[in-house]
């Protein structure tokens, strides 16, 4: 075995670093809320980190940067939450643990079984079961139907179907030939997505609209071979975005609010310009942990955690952030082109370009360079769902990374 | 006294995290040159001599050999290579004082040492051509 | 295969086009945007620093408090201490409606903060900020008041001002509006049509009128192109368009004097059209038109017609100040000041001194000219000029006995409604202590009748009472 633990120290214990500091400092800040549990927390978190990271680069013959890269995203992100609200940043190590927990799990399930290129038909079910599902059960919330509380345990059903949503195209297009020789079997996935699209557009999720869309258009893009069809698709695709702005008002608010923020600042545009004047106060360097005020900007620890890790580290910390997320995706990207096992590799390339269109969508708007949307940063944003999906997705990623035998059958 | 320390620790961040930003991208650079670079001190390995890519199964350019080490087509052994001219277990390697040995296990198909067919064991010299299925590989000991 | 690998990095290079676009914007916005987007009265971040700080006081040039902040419980409020008085020169600074002239150019200097955030981390590292400075105003609190009352009920603006040094004793602008009370008012002074929120001194743009004939006398005395003798029917054809005189009669044989003494539009109109519209611009530029005027607070730039296809019409009528001309009540109170000091005219100043929590003076303004707008002997001769107007011409409400006073009035024609009535002047004219503009919006009167009394009782009390 060629990996050798010594390349991969540098990086994990300036990880260390990073978090004991970060980790001081907050004890600092809360010097008089504190307690014994939370420092035994605070300090499991990093040990776990740390572990994990030592553990990974031991025992796997994959790729080792990927969990590194979201473990110091996660450390950023959970830095930010715990100095925004104490009890949020305790949740928050608790999903990042389970998150990891998840990932070694996943890692370890999905390789060892084999076949999942063959479950194309179990994947949509389950989607369109979860659909269906958010749609009778599902709670409102800001706008969008987003969430089913089940015996007191609340999820994101769109955080599972994002992934049940790549298998299922990556299994299309690796069964293609006999998906090909069925009638309408070329039009079968997409048929799918429009269905899912749709769904999506009941739940008024635009942002996981964005998502699915741009996914599937990407993955299409590549594997496709009815190259008309991907152009067909393109062109519906953006028809049907210019005919939303004209008939549906919610979509026509959210381009005006991007546009000019301040002449609704009293209204919709609130958040928005309070996530502004965040970035704005924080320069380059920031304005030191603990401060500024981010707690300014409504619902910050979800999808605005960045403009606070811009307010209080700095433009520069945000830059970093999405340098990692830039890396992230190129190694998925890389992970993908090594990979023999055509499954695994639609599957590394779904997953990267998830990761990449997720993350952009959501830094884009709220530095209000897109419009905005209700969607998470993943590893980054506060909040379960999101954190134990992102982790998950990893794993596979994690597996995608090593060498796979190739079926032939 | 809080203050004080965030706004010193505010740069210390912005470093820490560039640096690891930077420590990671010089790992993938040189991961992206393709070759793993061979640590100086393991000296002894097996080298592919045919092209990668005009093979139609998976194999690598460097295979390391510690002191004994097992080819085959089988997922036991320390060198996998999924050819099917090569048998489950198909030959070994094995270092006895500071010597290398190659002992075909009653392969179907044999081994050949520099064209010759490995008949029990053989001792392996620095630069001997190992050929096994379809794989031709260079014996490597700089020591 | 081949295929699928490009096509991939294609998307890989789309994703990564998107990301660096990202970062780009990041750093566009915060060096570009960040500023201002930080300076909005709804960032709340200002507030915060600001209520931990006392926010200085303002003075006038005597030391009298005109507004200062005071502890409300926990927060610091700001009282006003006169009101309508100051609202145009002092504004306000309110949580909710922001803030406003002084108040909103001042605010770092009120606070003692910098503008930049860096530097005030380590100012606060060193010594916590707690108290803000003090602005010590040009103004002079009894002419203000008295300026204010002179003009009660009608609309318009007043400044009266040092020629010599550029302090503003004082600044009017009516109708106005009560600071102290503006969260009750804020609906009615937002609708009221006559826009109490202006301050029309320095950005209500007026026609000049006949004021603005002292430009054209020194444009024609400077070109050496006054005529001696000029019949005045009381109208002028030009281009086929009758131009009169107020009141159509005619003035007789006139020269340069006599038509300034009696406003004669004819003579002035045919003066402007042999200068041409290129050496009247000159003149009216250097005399700050078309300029930006530097001043503490922002000033609208007044307009001279200069560019484009410009006939004979147009020239006559800017000549007499109509027609394209628009001019600030503080510009024209700097024109008749740059008269009053030999032809050189000072920079408007409202802050005096800036002084320290501790009361030392960190800052006080410094005299400067900012425009030679003409030489000595021309200045002088339209002093003299301008004497005659007051002594035997249309501005005889402006005389004060034992003192010669310079003047000039103007009845501005107002397409939209009643003229307006202008005075300009200072006294006295050998030794100008006080130069000053006055104008009454829409006040269906001349400027002689209406306008020059009220400048003569300012100048008279500033005379009197203001003696630094």
């Amino acid at each position: 075995m060629l990996n050798r633990g010594v390349n991969y120290k540098i990086p994990r214990n300036l990880l260390f670093l990073f978090e004991s500091i970060a980790l001081f400092l907050m004890f600092m800040y809360y010097r008089n809320a504190l307690d014994r549990s939370t420092i035994i927390y605070g300090l499991s978190l990093i040990f776990i980190i740390y572990i994990s990271n030592l553990i990974l680069s031991k025992i796997v013959s994959g790729d080792n940067y990927i969990f590194l890269i979201v473990t110091m995203l996660a450390s950023i992100g959970i830095i930010m939450i715990y100095r925004i609200n104490y009890e949020q940043g305790f949740k928050q190590i608790i999903w990042i643990s389970l998150g990891i927990v998840l990932f070694f799990a996943t890692y370890f399930i999905v390789k060892r079984i084999k076949g999942w290129e063959k479950l194309f038909l179990y994947y949509c079910l389950a989607s369109v079961f979860l659909f269906l599902a958010t749609l009778l059960l599902g709670r409102r919330f800001k706008g969008a139907i987003n969430w089913i509380s089940i015996g007191g345990i609340s999820f994101q059903p769109t955080e599972i179907i994002k992934i049940l949503a790549i298998l299922m195209i990556a299994s299309y297009y690796t069964n293609y030939d006999r998906f090909k020789e069925k009638k309408w079997g070329r039009y079968y996935l997409i048929g799918i997505m429009y269905l899912f699209v749709f769904f999506l557009f009941l739940q008024r999720d635009l942002g996981s609209v964005l998502i699915f869309c741009s996914l599937f258009l990407a993955l299409q893009y590549i594997y496709d071979e009815n190259r008309k069809l991907v152009l067909a698709n393109i062109v519906v695709l953006m028809f049907s975005g210019l005919l939303g702005y004209v008939i549906f008002p919610h979509v026509r608010i959210r381009f005006e609010t991007w546009i000019n923020p301040w002449e609704y600042i009293d209204t919709i545009g609130y958040q928005i310009t309070q996530s502004l004047f965040a970035i704005s106060e924080g320069g380059f360097f920031g304005t030191g942990l603990g401060l500024g005020h981010p707690d300014f900007i409504p619902e910050v620890s979800k999808d605005f955690i960045f403009s606070a890790i811009c307010e209080e580290m700095g433009i520069l910390t945000g830059i970093g952030v999405i340098m990692l997320f830039m890396i992230l995706v190129y190694r998925g990207f890389k992970i993908s082109i090594n990979q023999r096992n055509k499954f695994f590799r639609i599957v590394a390339l779904g997953i990267s370009i998830l990761f990449g269109i997720q993350s952009f969508i959501i830094f884009g708007g709220v530095i209000n360079m897109i419009p905005l949307t209700g969607i998470t940063i993943p590893f980054v944003s506060y909040g379960g769902s999101s954190m134990l999906s992102s982790f998950i997705a990893l794993g596979i990623l994690q597996v995608a990374s090593e060498e796979l035998d190739i079926e032939e059958d | 006294m809080f203050n004080i320390l965030s706004l010193v620790f505010k740069y210390v961040f912005i470093v820490i995290i560039y640096m690891f930003i930077f420590s990671i991208i010089k790992l993938i650079y040189l991961d992206i040159k393709g070759i793993r670079p061979i640590p100086a001190d393991s000296g002894t390995y097996l080298k592919l001599i045919n092209r990668k890519d005009t093979l139609p199964f998976k194999v690598k350019e460097y295979y390391p050999l510690e002191d004994n080490v097992f080819l085959g087509r089988g997922n036991d052994n320390e060198i996998v290579i999924k050819d099917p001219y090569i048998s489950k277990k198909h030959l070994r390697i094995v270092k006895d004082e500071d010597e290398y040995f190659l002992e075909d296990l009653k392969s179907a198909n044999g081994t050949y040492v520099n064209g010759d067919r490995v008949m029990d064991v053989v001792k392996l010299n620095n630069g001997d051509r190992i050929s096994v299925g379809q794989v031709e590989f260079l014996f490597v000991n700089k020591e | 295969m081949e295929k699928e690998i490009k096509r991939i990095i294609t998307v890989l290079a789309g994703i990564c086009i998107l990301f660096v676009s990202l970062v780009v914007y990041l750093t566009y916005f915060q060096i570009f945007k960040a500023d201002k987007v930080k300076n909005s009265s709804y960032n709340k971040r200002l507030w915060i620093n600001e209520e931990k700080i006392l926010r200085g006081s303002i003075i006038d040039r005597n030391g009298k408090i005109l507004a200062y902040s005071e502890l409300n419980g926990e927060t610091y409020a700001r009282v006003y201490n006169y009101g309508n008085l100051y609202s145009h020169i002092i504004g306000y600074s309110y949580r909710d409606y922001g803030k406003s002239n002084l108040e909103l150019y001042y605010n770092n200097v009120l606070l003692n903060t910098s503008e930049s955030a860096a530097l005030n981390e380590l100012k606060n590292l060193v010594e916590p900020n707690s108290e803000g400075n003090t602005l010590k105003l040009t103004i002079d609190h009894h002419l203000q008041e008295y300026s204010r009352n002179q003009m009660k009920g009608k609309k318009g603006a007043i400044v009266a001002m040092n020629p010599s040094t550029g302090e503003i004793y004082a600044m009017v602008s009516l109708p106005d509006f009560n600071p102290s009370t503006l969260r009750e008012d804020w609906g009615n002074i937002v609708e009221d049509e006559n826009s109490p929120l202006l301050n029309r001194a320095i950005s209500g743009l007026y026609q000049p009128g006949s004021t603005f004939k002292v430009v054209t006398a020194i444009s024609a005395l400077e070109n050496n192109m006054y005529m001696e003798d000029y019949e005045c029917t009381g109208t002028a054809v030009v281009d086929g368009y009758p131009l009169k005189d107020y009141d159509g009669k005619g003035h007789g044989t006139v020269n340069l004097n006599e038509a300034l003494i009696y406003s004669c539009n004819p003579y002035f109109a045919e003066t402007g059209i042999k200068l041409g519209i290129d050496r009247l611009s000159e003149t009216a530029e250097k005399f700050l038109l078309n300029r930006e005027i530097p001043f503490d607070l922002p000033v609208k730039k007044s307009l001279f017609p200069k560019k484009g296809n410009i006939g004979k019409t147009d020239v006559a009528a800017a000549s007499i100040g109509q027609g394209k001309v628009l001019v600030t009540p503080l510009n024209m109170a700097l024109i008749a000041s740059g008269i009053a000091n030999k032809g050189d005219i000072m920079k408007p100043v409202l802050v005096k001194e800036v002084i320290s929590k501790d009361g030392k003076v960190i800052d006080s303004f410094k005299a400067e000219v900012i425009s030679r707008a003409t030489d000595i002997f021309t200045a002088n001769e339209l002093k003299n000029m301008m004497v005659d107007v007051v002594n035997k011409g249309t501005g005889k409400n402006a005389r004060i006995s034992n003192i010669r006073v310079a003047g000039k009035t103007g009845t501005a024609e107002n397409p939209s409604g009643n003229d307006h009535a202008w005075f300009i002047g200072f006294a006295p004219a050998d030794d100008p202590k006080i130069a000053i503009a006055v104008i009454l919006e829409e006040e269906g009167s001349t400027g002689g009748q209406k306008a020059a009394p009220i400048a003569r009782n300012i100048m008279l009390e500033a005379l009197n009472t203001i003696n630094n």
